[in-house]
C-alpha cells in the first residue's frame, strides 16, 4: 500500500494546522479553513480508497 | 483547593494541538519511510504493552497518521475558528475591526459598544454577546457568512468602511434588556414594543450609534488614523 502522496499531503496540512493552533491569526485561519482542512479530507479519502482497494484485492470485501 | 492554578482552556487547546501536530508529522514521516518489504515482514515490534508483527504495526501507524491524529488536530484548530472568535481579541485580530475595538477602549466614547464595555454591563466576550446571530459563532448559515468574511478579509477584497450585510436584529438587545425593570419602566418601549420585536425600527433610532460612524471609519477621515491603531487589549475580559 503506497501512501506517499497522502502522507505528504498530511504533513503540509499538519504544518498549517499546528501553526494556526499556536498563532491563531486571520491568514493562518484562512489557510487552515480553505487549505489544510480540505487537504485532510482528501488525505483521509485517499487512504480509505487504498484500504478498500487492498481489501478487495485480498477478496476480503 | 489545588496548590496551582488550573491552566486556561486556550492554553490546553494550544498545547494539545501542538502535541497532535508534531505527533502527526512524525507519524507521517514514518509512513513515508515504509519500504515495500516492511509490509510483508513478520518481524515483531515490541510496543511495551503488546507485541505486533511489523506489517500490522505499520498499518496502525498509517491509520493514526492519516485518520485519527488529523481528526484530533482539526478539532483543536476549530476551537479557534468557532470559540476563539467569541473573544474581543479574536474580533480585533482582523485590523478592519480595530476601529470598533479602539472605540470600545476609549473612555470618552459615547457609543453603545463603548458604554457596555466600559461599565462592564457585559462581563466578557462583549462583541459576541451583541453579535451572536451571525459570523463564525452563529448558526450554520451565519458560519457560511463568516467564511465569506474570512475569505474577503485575507484577499483584501472588501471596501472600507465595512458595513453589516443585512439587518441587525433587535433581539440581540432584547435578549438582555426585555423584561428588565429599568427597560419596562420606560413607557416608549411599550409604545414601540411591537415595532421593536418585528425589527420595523431599531434600538439605535433612540439610543445612538453602536460603533464609530461609517464616515469616521472611511479612509482619509480625520478620525481614521486614530481608529486604525492596534488596540491595546489586555487579558480576556
Amino acid at each position: 500500500m503506497n501512501l506517499t502522496v497522502p502522507a505528504l499531503g498530511a504533513i503540509i496540512a499538519f504544518v498549517i494546522t499546528t501553526l494556526f493552533v499556536v498563532y491563531p491569526v486571520p491568514v493562518l485561519m484562512a489557510l487552515f479553513t480553505f487549505v489544510a482542512q480540505p487537504l485532510f479530507l482528501i488525505v483521509g479519502l485517499l487512504y480509505l480508497s487504498r484500504v478498500f482497494t487492498e481489501l478487495r484485492a485480498k477478496d476480503v470485501l | 483547593m489545588l496548590p496551582f492554578p488550573l491552566p486556561s482552556l486556550l492554553f490546553v487547546v494550544k498545547l494539545i494541538g501542538l502535541i497532535l501536530g508534531v505527533l502527526g508529522i512524525v507519524l507521517c514521516v514514518r509512513v513515508l519511510l515504509v519500504r515495500p518489504g516492511d509490509l510483508t515482514s513478520l518481524r515483531p515490534i515490541n510496543l511495551g504493552i503488546t507485541t505486533l508483527p511489523r506489517a500490522p504495526y505499520l498499518k496502525l501507524v498509517a491509520f493514526a497518521a492519516l485518520i485519527v491524529v488529523p481528526a484530533g488536530a482539526v478539532a483543536m484548530a476549530n476551537y479557534h475558528v468557532f470559540v476563539g472568535v467569541e473573544e474581543v481579541r479574536g474580533c480585533a485580530s482582523c485590523h478592519v475591526m480595530w476601529p470598533m475595538a479602539n472605540d470600545m477602549l476609549n473612555p470618552q466614547s459615547g457609543t453603545l459598544a463603548a458604554r457596555h464595555f466600559r461599565n462592564r454591563w457585559i462581563a466578557d466576550r462583549q462583541c459576541y454577546h451583541c453579535h451572536s446571530d451571525y459570523g463564525l459563532s452563529g448558526s450554520v448559515d451565519a458560519k457560511m457568512e463568516g467564511y465569506r468574511h474570512l475569505a474577503r478579509y485575507v484577499t483584501r477584497t472588501y471596501p472600507e468602511p465595512i458595513r453589516l450585510r443585512g439587518h441587525y436584529l433587535n433581539r440581540n438587545c432584547l435578549n438582555c434588556h426585555a423584561g428588565m425593570a429599568k427597560f419596562e419602566a420606560v413607557s416608549s418601549h411599550h409604545t414601540v414594543g411591537e415595532r421593536l420585536s418585528t425589527n420595523q425600527m431599531t434600538c439605535l433610532n433612540c439610543h445612538g450609534l453602536a460603533h464609530p460612524s461609517p464616515a469616521a471609519r472611511t479612509p482619509g477621515s480625520p478620525e481614521y488614523a486614530g481608529l486604525m491603531t492596534r488596540p491595546r487589549l489586555g487579558e480576556p475580559r
